[in-house]
């Protein structure tokens, strides 16, 4: 089991890599994010950016809440690789070897996480780039750095989930879609849930992007941290494990 | 010890419920025996496809019971897809890897120790020993096929299935698969269940040969003991004039006349003896095409089915012609 799982695994991180157009779009999408969206407050005056925001520079608001967004995307891409496999019948070939289906999920779930984890140097580079200055201990960046591997976990589980009793490939990406953007735009990855209207509010404390984003502000701001946010995203990552393991047992489909 | 490496008894498989479902497989029972070629062979959709998926476990059984290399697909799933290879119709390869690395992702799916020897003879054995270091998406046809075969074989499995394996390749490619198949066969010793709507493919590889039409096993048997079903030759004859057809059914040998206008099919004891009494019976000019069918697979085929492989929607009128005949054999 060890060992097809570590076949597989191996397996969805070389593809990344050896595939330079996704790379590239990997490493160079954040960047947008925040050379783009980063910017959209450039001229707005200091002491506003301060009232909202809580700091002169959006981009260290902003760094923590699309990095949590980053790991959103990449369950979602974990689960396309799915779709992929099965379109092209490789599905067929692993199932017709003695791995089972929860190895499989396994290794597509986490290997997506660890992709995911890419992001991270990239993203803490563009923003030393973009004039932010971090002064995290160790244990800060270690605890920052498993907030976002939980998210990952639990947002791959979640797709594969949607992903696996599917043989049609269009339904998985238009559902992931439909996930996607009210749990961006519902938490305070982006701006500050406190503006929000109250129902988007009640969507945004439950929304485990939110306590991802303000456990790494709190980190890049010196504010105080919440370090139970950290135990409500590995219940979260547990959970959404536990389900897709399950599905996919049960429901993983290739026809 | 269980000499048969795939049994199936009483298998149906339907997919779908209720009006709108379909009954892929029928109620089949085959028994292959270890270290056979064994032929499956029907048009598309007559369920050759669907009963490699119920064999590997891929699709689930309606009902019935298989077993492959003495375990049940249903409850010993993972023993039996130890035992297994499988090539499909389509090349399936992992293009971003190298043919090395396919071998160690296969090798580790199986959950092999040592394997490496075994994959450099296999790679040697498919002359890509040299190539093995580079990606797959860069191989020819023929090479990814020969790749697929080596990861099929690496874990030295009892059966391999080989769905429709040169469907869509060019004839020299397919002749080399040929090869390939008569040559792992007697090298490996392992028991190979093709599917092919080639007549001249299970003709010229298999040991044995089920014909499966609409879900059913219609015959089964070696080639020539299923040639051996159609004793006959018919001989297809266009005249230009109407003919009596009494010209024709006196003449010795003649075993049944049938005719469509000027279209003429003879079944003949033999048509070596039979073609020159015919050419002293009526007048050559008045021949405008003649041909003979020797008793082969496609006239087996066709015998039983009523129509030809390849071909689908039978010809009524040569249905017609063959049940009548079989009835007045029987």
């Amino acid at each position: 089991m060890r060992s097809q799982f570590w076949g597989l695994y191996v397996r969805e991180i070389l593809r990344t890599f050896r595939n330079p157009f996704v790379l590239l779009i990997t490493l160079v999408q954040p960047f947008m994010w925040l050379a783009f969206f980063g910017s959209s407050f450039g001229n707005v005056p200091k002491s506003y950016l301060e009232g909202l925001f809580g700091t002169s520079n959006y981009i260290e608001f902003l760094l923590p809440g699309v990095l949590s967004t980053s790991m959103l995307s990449v369950g979602m891409f974990g689960s396309m690789s799915t779709i992929q496999d099965k379109r092209f019948g490789f599905m067929k070939r692993i199932l017709i070897t003695p791995t089972s289906k929860e190895i499989i999920f396994l290794s597509k779930a986490l290997g997506s996480a660890t992709r995911g984890l890419v992001q991270i140097p990239v993203m803490v580079g563009a923003a030393v780039a973009f004039g932010v200055a971090f002064t995290l201990s160790p244990l800060e960046w270690l605890a920052w750095v498993t907030a976002l591997l939980c998210l990952a976990i639990g947002f791959s589980s979640l797709f594969l989930a949607v992903t696996a009793p599917s043989t049609d490939w269009q339904t998985p990406g238009v559902v992931s879609n439909f996930i996607t953007m009210p749990l961006m735009f519902a938490s305070s990855s982006l701006f500050p849930a406190t503006q929000f209207p109250t129902w988007m509010q009640a969507i945004s404390s439950v929304n485990p992007i939110t306590f991802s984003a303000l456990l790494g502000r709190s980190f890049v701001l010196g504010r105080v941290t919440e370090w139970s946010y950290l135990g409500y995203l590995a219940i979260f990552a547990a959970g959404m494990l536990t389900i897709g393991y399950f599905v996919s047992a049960r429901w993983l489909k290739v026809e | 010890m269980n000499a048969m490496a795939i049994e199936v008894r009483n298998l149906s498989k339907r997919y779908g419920s209720g009006n709108g479902g379909v009954l892929a497989l029928d109620r089949v029972n085959l028994s292959i025996r270890k270290g056979s070629v064994f032929g499956l062979l029907g048009p598309n959709g007559a369920g050759k496809t669907t009963l490699i998926k119920v064999l590997t476990g891929i699709s689930d059984i309606t009902e019935g019971d298989a077993q492959v290399s003495g375990f049940d697909v249903r409850r010993e799933s993972l023993e039996v897809r130890a035992r297994i290879g499988w090539v499909a119709a389509e090349v399936i390869l992992d293009d971003d890897f190298s043919g090395w690395e396919n071998l160690w992702l296969q090798a580790k799916l199986q959950d092999l120790k040592d394997w490496e020897g075994r994959a450099k003879q296999l790679l040697e054995y498919f002359s890509l020993l040299d190539r093995k270091d580079d990606k797959v998406s860069h191989y020819s046809t023929g090479m990814r096929k020969k790749l697929e075969i080596a990861l099929a074989l690496l874990h030295q499995p009892v059966v391999i299935f080989m769905d429709e394996p040169t469907i869509g390749l060019d004839v020299s490619t397919r002749r080399m698969l040929w090869d390939i198949v008569t040559g792992i066969h007697k090298e490996f010793g392992v028991t190979v269940l093709l599917t092919s709507h080639y007549i001249e493919e299970a003709d010229a590889l298999c040991d044995r040969i089920a014909i499966i039409d609409e879900g059913r096993i219609i015959a089964e048997g070696t080639p020539s003991e299923l040639k051996a079903r159609v004793r006959a030759d018919i001989v297809q004859l266009e005249t230009s004039e109407v003919l009596d057809p009494k010209v024709l059914s006196v003449l010795p040998g003649v075993e049944e006349v049938r005719a469509q206008g000027n279209d003429w099919m003879i079944r003949v004891h033999s048509s070596e003896e039979f073609l020159p009494r015919l050419f002293a019976a009526i007048p050559t000019d008045q021949i405008r095409r003649i041909s003979v069918e020797k008793p082969s697979l496609e006239t087996v085929f066709l015998e039983l089915t009523g129509h030809r492989l390849g071909q689908e929607e039978p010809m009524r009128d040569i249905r017609k012609f063959y049940a009548q005949m079989r009835r007045a054999r029987s």
